[in-house]
């Protein structure tokens, strides 16, 4: 699943030193298989959804139309469910980050819907370096998970990363790939 | 049988080095504690609050035997797993450090001992009567002298020495008893600080038993230029100290500026209030390259380790004053003086000089030689306008920033002469440099960012050291109870995320009457911010320890102070015995005092020692976001955990469901979400109905404020029966009790974990 050759992360201060790096990922398809394929998938949000745009839309948007593509859980962290709740969107569960991802390492824990642990985390929206932290927790302590990330940098703890995107139109254009990708695969 | 010997053995010289034949308080179960002795607590502890671990990095790479990969369930050469590698770097960082304070502690005492005799008394004041409350509790020693210090300070470095060899190859193999000793080395370094601090009121004769210490110049424009300026940088005073003596004795107080970056300038406010503060460590860089210091004076910790290549680069004079950072210079501290200086001024050299009266005489005189030849002024906006023209938005100085901000898109405004973007910046910029390094243009820009600094000039209160016992009498009971709302303790550095956060949670806080505490370079933060009025934090509040004031207890080692009013307030005000009684404090602290500790900026082991020694003594700690690099929390989950305590009343285990505190040590992404969090770390157990309406009053306003209106989710895990709901939410709260199918709960008398776990304390311990 993961891949050996490492890449270097946007944010230098979060260079892997390690053994096991995520699997670079490019294409939306390749996404929206592994997510489809998952059977208890959840949607993590962090409070860089509320201060990004792409385009005319707020990034958390584009984490409400994933969502809705698949009917996946979400998990608000930080303030996130405030704007969620202005946007009409009530979320699955609230958890600050590094309490989902407690709970998350717990193999018996029910999961936010109570149907079963998640068997694979998307995060979208951190600061890089508790994103990071975060992912190489449930590297080492969650094996019975994989983990994926939406954001434009390459997180090398996660099991599924995009790379590091320059262009926010290349990002937007991932973004809205994954969207049809997962629709069409309903 | 050999065994039980032993332990009467250590027992016997326990006593004597803590003068168990003064009778000043029964001793208790744990005199002067080695690494065992208070491990049941910490299991306990431990029990519920679990480490959570987030490792830097796959491998350990500390001995020969490896590298060794620890992925997936692999273990080192020497046996060891990945959670107990993190556990083991945890306790690593905790000794450093406890070691630092401890130094630090340990050399100022040596220098006092020198100055006043080991038998000069201890005197805080007419308000201090519970001069040591962390080393009554932790030892057992009633300290009366600057040498009794000296009994303390030894016991820290054995206890340090033990546990620094426990992380050697192919020793501790357990990552919860890692946890234990990490926790050991937290109380450690509370029990060094204390020292540290003690030592200096005495010795240097800090203002003490005063709340409102005098209001001192804070900003680097506090500084007049047009004088020769002395720079101090670091945490220890022995040699800051002696300059201004110097300055006194030769009445040049007026014609010289003392000022300093991080702790010793605190330090030197509380001994000379005409020292200026420039600000926290995040400034250093900026200040040294900006070439207004004429001498820098360095002494330890927190110190660029590039001081002698900055210095140069600024054209500024270096003296290294103390043995633990020399630089590689030449130790100048056996040769005559004037030679000294003529070298300083003439060949532009740099000095070590340990010996404090030399170092002094030297920086004056070379300050007061070299100043009127040195450029001093700000970069203006066209020189930055023109540094900043070569910059072509690469974008590889974003990718360097531990702050995880783009620097180049400020840059590039600069260079078309706008500057609103840098001046937001400033208040991001940890001050590392790392963001030079990368620029392919080799852009000074740092030095651009001088533009972006403000030139304003704020006040911050000088250091007041211990929380008075007069104090503790009066809020004693309205914090157990609950009518104050809890104690918030802002410590540390305060690099991360944005400086401002710190003076907008201390503002939030003190208008809604809690106490807030403050120490470190987050004293100097928070004074950095003005309301609409004008007033910075310390004109708008009072420094009393009392309910809607800021108290700046001081530097690094006075955070030992805020332990230590914690532990007060057991011992004055519930008359709960202290002498060697460190669990009793504890578990006192844990269940009935609603204090809460914010490490939000913080990068430096230090703070990991301090925030440990505080959760220790059972009072939790927020982190900012960067923190999980610290790479454990303690986490609790509140659903699936037992929440069981004592009630001490009834001779009862009960399960409470209550997840008071939530957690131990917690990192929190946002400073809204931190707003939140803090009420609710404040609630205890032990809170009245009227105490628990109040504190969740504030959880509950402060949650619609920023978690956009509703209620919090866990909100029926604290209300225990219905005079628990504040009366301004009580129609929505109840209607939301009713919808869940929420049920009353008995409440606990006197809850305590003492007899929830293998302990020596009987339950009678807890009740006064």
């Amino acid at each position: 699943m993961s891949q050996l050759a490492p890449l270097m992360p946007y944010h230098r201060v979060n260079i892997l030193t390690g053994t096991r790096t995520a699997r670079l990922v490019e294409d939306p398809a390749e996404y929206a298989k592994q997510i489809t394929k998952a059977q208890r998938p959840l949607l993590v949000l962090g409070p860089r959804l509320l201060k990004l745009t792409l385009g005319e839309k707020l990034l958390l948007e584009y984490a409400l139309d994933i969502a809705k593509a698949k009917n996946i859980p979400t998990c608000a962290t930080a303030t996130v469910k405030s704007k969620m709740v202005e946007l009409g969107v009530k979320p699955d569960s609230v958890y600050d980050i590094v309490e989902i991802i407690n709970a998350l390492k717990d193999p018996e824990w029910k999961g936010v819907r109570k149907e079963g642990n998640h068997d694979l985390v998307m995060f979208f929206g951190f600061r890089t370096d508790l994103g990071e932290q975060g992912l190489s927790v449930l590297k080492h302590f969650a094996p019975h998970l994989k983990t994926m990330t939406l954001c434009k940098y390459y997180y090398p703890h996660a099991d599924f990363s995009l790379p590091n995107i320059r262009k926010d139109e290349q990002w937007k254009n991932f973004l809205e790939g994954l969207i049809d990708n997962l629709k069409k695969g309903e | 049988m050999a065994e039980i010997k032993e332990l009467t053995k250590k027992l016997k010289e326990a006593h004597e080095k803590i003068k168990a034949e003064i009778p000043w308080e029964p001793i208790g179960h744990t005199p002067m504690p080695e690494i065992p002795d208070l491990r049941s607590w910490d299991m306990k502890l431990l029990q519920t609050y679990k480490p959570w671990y987030a490792p830097f990095c796959d491998l350990c790479c500390l001995c020969t035997y490896g590298k060794c990969d620890l992925t997936e369930d692999r273990r080192g050469a020497c046996g060891i797993d990945i959670g107990t590698q993190q556990a083991r770097f945890v306790l690593l960082a905790c000794l450093m450090g406890a070691s630092a304070h401890a130094s630090h502690a340990g050399h100022i005492l040596e220098v006092l001992i020198e100055k006043h005799g080991p038998d000069k008394k201890i005197n805080l004041g007419t308000s201090v009567e519970l001069e040591a409350p962390i080393i009554r509790t932790v030892l057992g020693l009633k300290p009366e002298t600057l040498g009794d210090l000296k009994i303390a300070i030894e016991y820290v470095y054995k206890e340090i020495t033990h546990l620094l060899d426990s992380t050697a190859m192919g020793q501790e193999g357990s990552c919860l008893d890692y946890e234990s000793k990490s926790l050991h080395a937290g109380m450690l370094d509370h029990v060094g600080m204390e020292v540290g601090d003690i030592a200096q009121i005495v010795g240097f004769n800090y203002p003490t038993s005063v709340a409102n210490t005098p209001l001192v110049d804070l900003g680097w424009n506090s500084v007049d230029k047009t004088k020769p300026i002395i720079c101090f940088v670091g945490h220890n005073p022995a040699t800051s100290t002696v300059v201004v003596d110097y300055l006194r004795e030769n009445n040049l107080y007026d014609k010289v500026e003392v000022c300093g970056v991080c702790c010793t300038a605190l330090e030197t406010t509380r001994y000379y209030d005409r020292a200026k503060v420039i600000g926290p460590y995040s400034r250093q860089l900026f200040y040294i390259r900006s070439g207004i210091a004429d001498v820098i004076m360095t002494d330890e910790q927190c110190i660029r380790t590039d001081m002698p290549i900055e210095a140069t680069k600024a054209n500024s004079a270096l003296i290294a004053t103390l043995d633990k950072v020399m630089y590689g210079l030449e130790d100048a501290t056996e040769m005559n003086t004037d030679d000294v200086v003529k070298k300083m001024v003439e060949e532009k050299k740099h000095f070590a000089i340990l010996d404090p009266k030399k170092a002094a005489e030297v920086a004056v005189k070379v300050a007061m030689a070299i100043a009127p030849q040195r450029r001093k002024e700000w970069l203006t906006e066209q020189e930055a306008t023109e540094l900043a023209k070569k910059c072509n938005d690469c974008g590889m100085c974003e990718t360097a920033c531990p702050n995880l901000f783009d620097i180049g898109q400020g840059v590039n405004a600069v260079s078309k002469g706008n500057f609103d973007i840098i001046r937001e910046q400033f208040n991001y910029c940890i001050g590392c440099g790392k963001c030079e390094e990368e620029c392919p243009r080799n852009l000074p820009i740092l030095k651009i960012m001088q533009v972006g600094a403000s030139k304003e000039k704020w006040k911050i209160r000088s250091g007041r050291g211990p929380i008075m016992d007069t104090e503790i009498r009066t809020v004693g009971a309205p914090i157990t109870l609950g009518t104050i709302p809890g104690v918030v303790a802002l410590v540390g550095c305060s690099n991360f995320p944005d400086i401002r956060d710190l003076a907008e949670i201390v503002d939030e806080f003190a208008r809604r009457k809690y106490i807030v505490v403050v120490s470190g370079c987050t004293a100097m933060a928070v004074g950095m911010w003005k309301d609409a009025d004008g007033k910075t934090i310390y004109e708008k509040y009072s420094g009393d320890f009392d309910a809607g004031c800021v108290v700046n207890v001081g530097s690094c080692v006075a955070n030992s102070h805020i332990a230590g009013a914690a532990i007060k307030i057991a011992n004055i005000f519930a008359a709960l015995p202290l002498r060697a009684n460190y669990e009793v404090m504890a578990d006192y602290v844990l269940n009935r005092v609603g204090a809460v500790g914010i490490a939000w900026g913080v990068y430096s082991q230090k703070a990991a020692s301090i925030a440990t020694g505080f959760n220790r003594l059972g009072v939790p700690v927020i982190l900012g976001p960067h923190s999980s690099k610290y790479r454990r929390l303690y986490l609790s989950r509140k659903e699936e955990d037992e929440w069981k305590v004592m009630d001490a009343r009834k001779r009862q285990i009960v399960e409470t469901g209550e997840p008071s505190p939530e957690h131990l040590a917690y990192v929190c992404e946002t400073k809204e979400k931190a707003m939140v969090m803090i009420p609710k770390l404040c609630i205890r157990k032990n809170d009245t109905p009227q105490g628990r309406a109040i504190k969740l009053n504030h959880y509950i306003s402060l949650y619609k404020k920023y978690m956009g209106g509703g209620l919090p989710e866990d909100l029926p895990l604290y209300v225990r029966r219905e005079p628990d709901i504040p009366l301004v939410y009580k129609k929505e709260v109840k209607a939301y009790l009713t919808q869940i199918g929420w049920k009353p709960k008995e409440p606990v008398g006197l809850p305590t974990l003492i007899g929830t776990y293998p302990t020596k304390v009987p339950v009678d311990s807890v009740i006064h």
